[in-house]
């Protein structure tokens, strides 16, 4: 009796508290996209912005320069009116007038250089500091410093100066921007987040424009609560052409856990999150897969050698060996299922300019072919156990023990997994005896950001700091790349420099990440970005 | 009474002095061993020289105390405590107020804590009450059972079984049945929406509550018992009492005091079954921002909230050491 009484009571409290919550997303015909993003976001700021759930935000609250098309994320004038120039050196941006910011400010060519010399400058720490080494001027904002064993710095010379000299505002809608060197696919960075203007309110008070972004895009953030929620709403006076034709995105933070039950229970429109146990299910019920898009991810994962100790590893016909006896499919198919598809290239076939399937011959599951070239490289050493290096997680750790089983089982060669903390720090230091399971996800949609970033070094003695690879041949194919008269021959000369690593495999691909959406009824148009796999918001459409 | 709770307060400043003591030899000897937080600032991409020392330098990470192995860096040690006493807990290593992060998190913890709370005194309660009177029948021997039973049953295990199998046919079945915002459908809801804070906190706050209870439904059992056979209640029976006015003002009474002390002791308990209910659930609570500042290695955020903690911590144990005074008059303070 008390406990019926109680329970009566306190659902009616229940209903009180509720009630007065009550919500109406929909009520006055406003459209709401709800989404999911990471609780990992911690800044808006577009020069720190720099993993897949900020920069897709960013995407509808920021225009840069130049947008990319979805399909081939060929690179196309957008707040840019004309990006030029005649040695891959010195290039002109010219930038259409008329668009401000959010607050009416203008976006013009002050606010671009006031945003990159602001995430150039080495103290402000920001995380897209890196893609402006590029420019004349970038080393004398860093200052110098001493870095002791345990990774400890400290400053000896302060930065002597706060402006890139490679940065020039010619006048209001011209920009001059000089590079330390001729880089022929400068155009393919400008518009990725790091690149886009701030207004000058922004550089006042950076603390709140990180938490309040002050965009020029077709969205403005309303709010957000942190760790929580983040709401934008369709910005009135936005004078772009592209702009989603719904009024308000909702993104619910979640904490690592899958958004997957939301998403079934109809809460959330849109998850790539499946877990690996609903997978079967959900590809093979009628209605699920009907609303699911998949495509190739930019992300590459790949086996790195220690070439710099010799024998084996540096003997081409032992990493052969090693990348025909691991069948990469199968392992695909069973460990990760839909996550990702096995690789036979270094750079992601169709998903950036340049980039096409097969260059790697290699790449093929061929026990007895990997037995033959084994005997051929002299043999692994009896009663020794190759190490698989990488970093702590579970996901890679299962597999890479598979992929270790491969090569135990078709090789004959004992294996043994090091998962470690200090993946980065070791790799850089020469610190690993055994293969590297290494990722690399590119920076801008080019063939070159897959090569040159990984392989090239300029140093013959040495060779590249993580593996030790050199090639005289291949370094002068990306310089030429480089230097080419326009994106296109740049393009086909980084393709050749692609099959000097495909000759030498320099580095053995294992599999590209795999981008997979389920979508609600609500949604049309889906269109995932092949670079950081999330939707297209400025397609998407909403019922 | 009055100067019972001054010393009381008093031993709670020094142990709070203690635990942040302890957390900073802690914190500072893991950094020793581990190396900089501030690389965790940038995740994947190892950062430029520059970059690191101005992190370093923005959180405080740059006295050379932290390189020297067994150095107990006391001099950062004050300084933090010079600034906790002035209000300042610091920032997170993205730049965020520990303040802030607390008052948007904490609400939702008390709240989980709230329906924990009322959901272990209804089941302890209820379900204690009932095997102590009914010692030795059936109901008892079933309601023993059924604790150990409970026991068994970790909070992950029912959080996942409701979460992946019951809750989305249900909120999909309350949703067309009742409309998408109402009761049910909310309660049903697979994840926590901070538009819903109470509502869709109940199911997950059950559960949690459900998976503590059993340790409660025997504390109730043992201690009524106790009362059962003790003089006063006989002589309240030979009195002619009802046997439900003994029960209620002479056993349920008597046999609190244990009650009371047990729910001190949950509250801590709750917050490890806060981590993962707060997990899975989706719930932005102080479990799962704690978990992520330790795994992040973001040392103000941990010593910020863990402070803070042992601060509700003493203050819930000196309310139930005065609820004492109030349940059993023998107890006396001066």
């Amino acid at each position: 009796m008390k406990i019926a009484q109680l329970a009566a009571g306190l659902t009616a409290a229940a209903l009180v508290l509720t009630g007065c919550g009550g919500g109406d997303d929909e009520g006055d015909g406003e459209t709401t996209v709800r989404l999911s993003i990471e609780q990992d976001v911690d800044t808006l700021l577009p020069m720190d912005s720099n993993v897949n759930d900020n920069i897709s935000v960013l995407d509808v609250v920021y225009d840069g320069l130049v947008r990319y098309d979805p399909k081939t994320t060929k690179p196309y004038n957008y707040v840019a009116e004309d990006v030029s120039t005649t040695d891959n050196t010195v290039w002109t941006i010219k930038i259409k007038d008329g668009f401000e910011f959010q607050n009416g400010e203008p976006v013009d060519a002050a606010a671009f250089a006031r945003a990159w010399n602001y995430a150039a400058y080495g103290p402000n720490a920001m995380g897209n500091n890196y893609f402006f080494e590029r420019f004349t001027g970038y080393d004398e904002m860093q200052g110098e410093y001493e870095e002791d064993d345990e990774g400890n710095v400290t400053v000896t010379t302060e930065p002597t100066a706060k402006e890139l000299t490679g940065v020039k505002v010619v006048d209001p809608q011209t920009l001059e921007i000089t590079l330390n060197g001729p880089f022929a696919g400068f155009s393919t960075m400008l518009g990725y987040t790091g690149f886009f203007p701030v207004a000058q309110e922004c550089i006042d008070d950076v603390d709140a424009c990180a938490v309040k972004p002050i965009g020029n895009g077709p969205f403005k953030v309303e709010e957000w609560e942190q760790g929580q929620r983040l709401t934008a709403a369709k910005w009135s006076d936005y004078k772009g052409e592209e702009t989603p034709d719904f009024d308000r995105i909702e993104w619910t933070e979640y904490s690592g856990d899958s958004d997957w039950a939301d998403f079934e229970a109809g809460d959330v429109d849109a998850t790539g999150d499946v877990p690996p146990a609903e997978w079967e299910r959900a590809t093979s019920d009628p209605d699920l897969s009907s609303r699911m898009i998949e495509g190739p991810g930019a992300a590459l994962s790949y086996l790195g050698f220690p070439m710099y100790l010799g024998k084996p590893f540096d003997d081409v016909e032992f990493r052969k060996a090693i990348s025909l006896a691991i069948d990469r499919k199968t392992i695909v198919d069973k460990v990760v299922p839909g996550q990702y598809v096995a690789a036979d290239s270094w750079v992601i076939p169709d998903g950036v300019p340049g980039g096409v399937a097969g260059t790697c011959e290699f790449c093929t599951f061929d026990p007895a072919a990997a037995k033959a070239a084994l005997a051929k490289a002299g043999g692994w050493p009896k009663g020794k156990k190759l190490t698989i290096h990488l970093g702590e997680d579970e996901t890679q750790e299962a597999i890479f023990k598979a992929v270790g089983d491969s090569i135990q089982l078709n090789l004959g060669i004992p294996y043994v997994l090091d998962p470690t903390p200090d993946f980065f720090d070791r790799r850089s230091a020469r610190d690993f005896d055994g293969i590297m399971r290494s990722n690399w996800f590119p920076d801008y949609p080019l063939n070159e950001n897959y090569l040159a970033p990984v392989y090239a070094s300029g140093d013959a003695k040495k060779g590249n700091e993580n593996f030790g690879y050199y090639n005289a041949e291949f370094e002068k194919l990306i310089k030429e790349g480089d230097a080419a008269p326009d994106l296109e021959a740049a393009v086909s000369k980084y393709q050749e420099a692609e099959k000097v690593i495909a000759t030498d495999l320099a580095g053995v691909p294992v599999m590209f990440a795999q981008n997979v959406m389920f979508y609600s009824d609500r949604l049309d148009d889906v269109v995932l970005d092949p670079f950081s796999g999330e939707i297209k918001l400025r397609l998407l459409k909403v019922s | 009474m009055g100067r019972y709770i001054t010393r009381r307060v008093l031993q709670g400043v020094l142990t709070l002095f203690l635990v942040i003591l302890l957390l900073h030899l802690l914190t500072t000897l893991a950094i020793q061993l581990n190396g900089n937080p501030a690389q965790a600032f940038f995740g994947d991409r190892p950062p430029s020289p520059s970059q690191l020392a101005a992190v370093e330098k923005r959180y405080g990470l740059d006295d050379s105390c932290y390189d020297q192995l067994g150095s107990p860096c006391l001099g950062p040690f004050v300084d933090r405590l010079g600034a906790y006493a002035s209000g300042d807990f610091g920032e997170s290593l993205r730049g965020r107020e520990v303040t802030d992060i607390v008052s948007a998190a904490a609400p939702n913890t008390l709240r989980l804590f709230a329906v924990v709370a009322v959901t272990w005194a209804l089941i302890g309660m209820t379900l204690g009450s009932i095997a102590a009177r009914r010692r030795g029948k059936p109901s008892d021997q079933g309601i023993r059972g059924l604790s150990v039973l409970i026991d068994a049953l970790p909070i992950f295990v029912l959080l996942l079984i409701y979460k992946y199998v019951f809750s989305v046919p249900l909120s999909k079945w309350a949703k067309e049945t009742f409309g998408s915002d109402s009761l049910p459908a909310l309660l049903f809801k697979p994840s926590f929406s901070l538009d819903h804070p109470w509502a869709t906190l109940i199911v997950p706050g059950i559960l949690l509550g459900l998976a503590g209870s059993a340790a409660f439904i025997r504390l109730v059992r043992a201690a009524q018992l106790e009362s059962y056979n003790a003089d006063h209640v006989r002589a309240a029976r030979s009195k002619g009492l009802s046997e439900r006015h003994v029960a209620v003002h002479h056993v349920v009474r008597n046999s609190s005091i244990p009650v009371a002390t047990a729910v001190g002791i949950i509250f801590t308990e709750a917050l490890a079954g806060a981590v993962i209910t707060e997990g899975m659930m989706n719930i932005y609570g102080m479990g799962g921002v704690l978990w992520k500042a330790v795994q992040d290695s973001d040392v103000s955020v941990v010593i910020g909230i863990v402070t803070l903690l042992a601060v509700v911590t003493v203050v819930v144990m000196i309310v139930v050491d005065v609820v004492y005074a109030a349940l059993d008059p023998r107890i006396r303070y001066d």
